[in-house]
């Protein structure tokens, strides 16, 4: 009888929960050896629309944040919260079907003949279902698919073999990949890195629409701090650890800069609107 | 030609090789479109060579053949799946490594035991026209197993080929998936052992999804095209067996091998003109 009543409220509790709180809560992270730590005493929150870009050396351990977000890598110690729920490996697939996820490493694209709508295919939800459940080109999939290639305006490339793209048309590619699931948190690792710089600002426009308009948050790991600022809420200097966290309208004082890059770096202000840049 | 093709059909050697031959053909050409995409080329031939052990084991302790074999083959294939990340071996190292010593276990179980009681050539070089009622059951089971296996599998495979790391962060079980990939191949191997023999097995493992390759366009249309070209090599091979009296298996993989060169030019020829 107990369970019978305790079903219903408990879930629903853990969907108002999963409603109000931080679609990311980060607390007391640490990871590597303590001698030569990559990441040490991480803590940050994310709410529902918030676009965070995190900045940093080479090495400052932004892409193993990201990593830890995604659950290929345990922290040591800390607490990682996402939707409301602690990230176990046993709800780690669930809460995974809510986030899109964009890599740095595509230095090596293996061999395989596949066509646009296929690699856009591969982030749907049910992608991996058996082979005699086809995507027709009239299934609600494949508008999702046309949909997600419209936002990096790849539509008219949806039959093109993805090896003949270019390596800027095939990050945008990969970018409507992690777009067509519909995620509620997008974590993007230099997403810009192959874009040329008309494309960087169609991209950094388009994220921040995604916020806006459709409630998701985004991480998105940058070094052109200049490129973002327009268009982010908050930026995190990260170097091991979290030095400052600025939000829109906030300046970084020199002093982080030179924590993260170290003493020999001169800080050149951009205009009154760059978050990265002190004016006095 | 007409009476040659009725006395092919008719010959019962023929009647009893052709239904197993062309079902490990669409088998072992169904997994050759994964093991091109992951590379796992060299995986089968250290696969194949590890049966020997499996083989020999059998023998020397007079167990059953077949499953004796097929389980020392997934027991390897798993084993090479698990080797290079729990111990930093690189995966052509752990493949050389237990593809050598298995040879070798192979090789000193197999001298042990006298020649009338081993068909050495046939393990070598396989004999699909040898196949006992109870090996064609046994061949019918682990292949409906690996068919199965891949056609529920086969997209999460494919997207794992393509990019481990995101299917890994959009909620795929990456790592198991990669170890049920490694024993289906390892079931595989087995399959084409029957056929190919222990050095021909790449061979049939490996080429129908090569020359598919050049042609498909899709996880879907590389399948067929690859079974495709598995079928009628396999039949062509045993036809220029029988009638010429050759080692079934060495001429089925040889008829791959020309159909690939064919294939080639073809796909060359057609983009020159392009």
């Amino acid at each position: 009888m107990w369970r019978v009543v305790a079903t219903p409220y408990a879930t629903q509790f853990r969907h108002i929960a999963a409603m109000t709180s931080p679609v990311i809560s980060l607390s007391h992270i640490n990871f590597g050896p303590s001698h030569a730590p990559i990441l040490e005493d991480i803590s940050l929150e994310l709410k529902a629309g918030h676009f965070m870009g995190i900045v940093g050396p080479n090495g400052a351990g932004k892409s193993t944040i990201l990593s830890m977000l995604t659950g290929r890598l345990q922290p040591d110690s800390g607490h990682i919260d996402l939707f409301g729920e602690c990230l176990k490996r046993f709800n780690r697939y669930r809460l995974l079907k809510n986030i899109g996820y964009l890599h740095q490493l595509h230095d090596y694209t293996p061999n395989l003949p596949l066509k646009v709508r296929d690699i856009v295919a591969m982030g749907l939800h049910d992608y991996a279902k058996p082979l005699w459940q086809g995507f027709s080109s009239t299934s609600h999939q494949y508008t999702d698919i046309i949909q997600a290639l419209q936002y990096v305006e790849m539509e008219h490339l949806v039959d093109r073999d993805f090896r003949h793209l270019s390596g800027g048309q095939q990050q945008r590619v990969r970018l409507a990949r992690a777009l067509v699931r519909k995620p509620k948190l997008l974590l993007l690792d230099e997403p810009a890195a192959a874009l040329d710089s008309k494309q960087q600002q169609k991209l950094y426009t388009l994220l921040r629409q995604l916020c806006d308009t459709q409630d998701i948050a985004i991480i998105m790991v940058e070094h052109d701090i200049a490129a973002i600022t327009g268009h982010v809420d908050s930026v995190a200097c990260l170097n091991r650890s979290i030095h400052h966290h600025a939000m829109k309208g906030e300046q970084i004082p020199e002093d982080v800069w030179h924590q993260m890059y170290g003493q020999h770096m001169h800080v050149i202000a951009h205009d009154t609107s760059c978050i990265g840049c002190h004016h006095d | 030609m007409i009476e040659f093709l009725q006395q092919f059909f008719t010959s019962p050697v023929m009647q009893d090789a052709l239904p197993p031959a062309l079902f490990i053909a669409v088998v072992a050409s169904s997994m050759s479109v994964m093991i091109l995409a992951h590379r796992l080329s060299f995986l089968t031939v250290g696969i194949s060579h590890a049966s020997l052990a499996g083989l020999g084991l059998a023998i020397a302790f007079s167990l059953p053949l077949l499953p004796t074999a097929t389980a020392f083959c997934v027991a390897i294939a798993l084993l090479l799946a698990a080797l290079p990340k729990q111990r930093g071996i690189s995966e052509d190292t752990g493949t050389g490594l237990l593809f050598a010593g298995s040879m070798a276990l192979g090789i000193i179980l197999v001298s042990q035991v006298s020649r009338n009681q081993v068909d050495l050539f046939g393990l070598l070089f396989g004999n699909i026209l040898t196949v006992s009622t109870q090996e064609w059951y046994w061949l019918l089971l682990i292949g409906c197993i690996i068919l199965f296996a891949f056609i529920t599998m086969a997209r999460a495979w494919w997207s794992i080929a393509f990019d481990p790391i995101t299917a890994a962060a959009s909620g795929l079980a990456v790592s198991p998936l990669r170890l049920l990939l490694y024993g289906t191949v390892g079931l595989s191997v087995v399959m084409c052992v029957k056929l190919a023999g222990i050095v021909l097995t790449t061979g049939l493992m490996v080429l129908p999804a090569t020359c598919a390759w050049l042609w498909g366009r899709s996880l879907m249309s590389l399948w067929l095209l690859s079974m495709g070209f598995a079928i009628i090599g396999t039949f062509i091979g045993l036809l220029f067996s029988y009638s010429y009296d050759w080692p079934s298996g060495a001429t089925i993989v040889l008829t791959l091998c020309i159909m690939f060169i064919m294939s080639w030019g073809i796909a060359w020829l057609t983009q020159r003109n392009k």
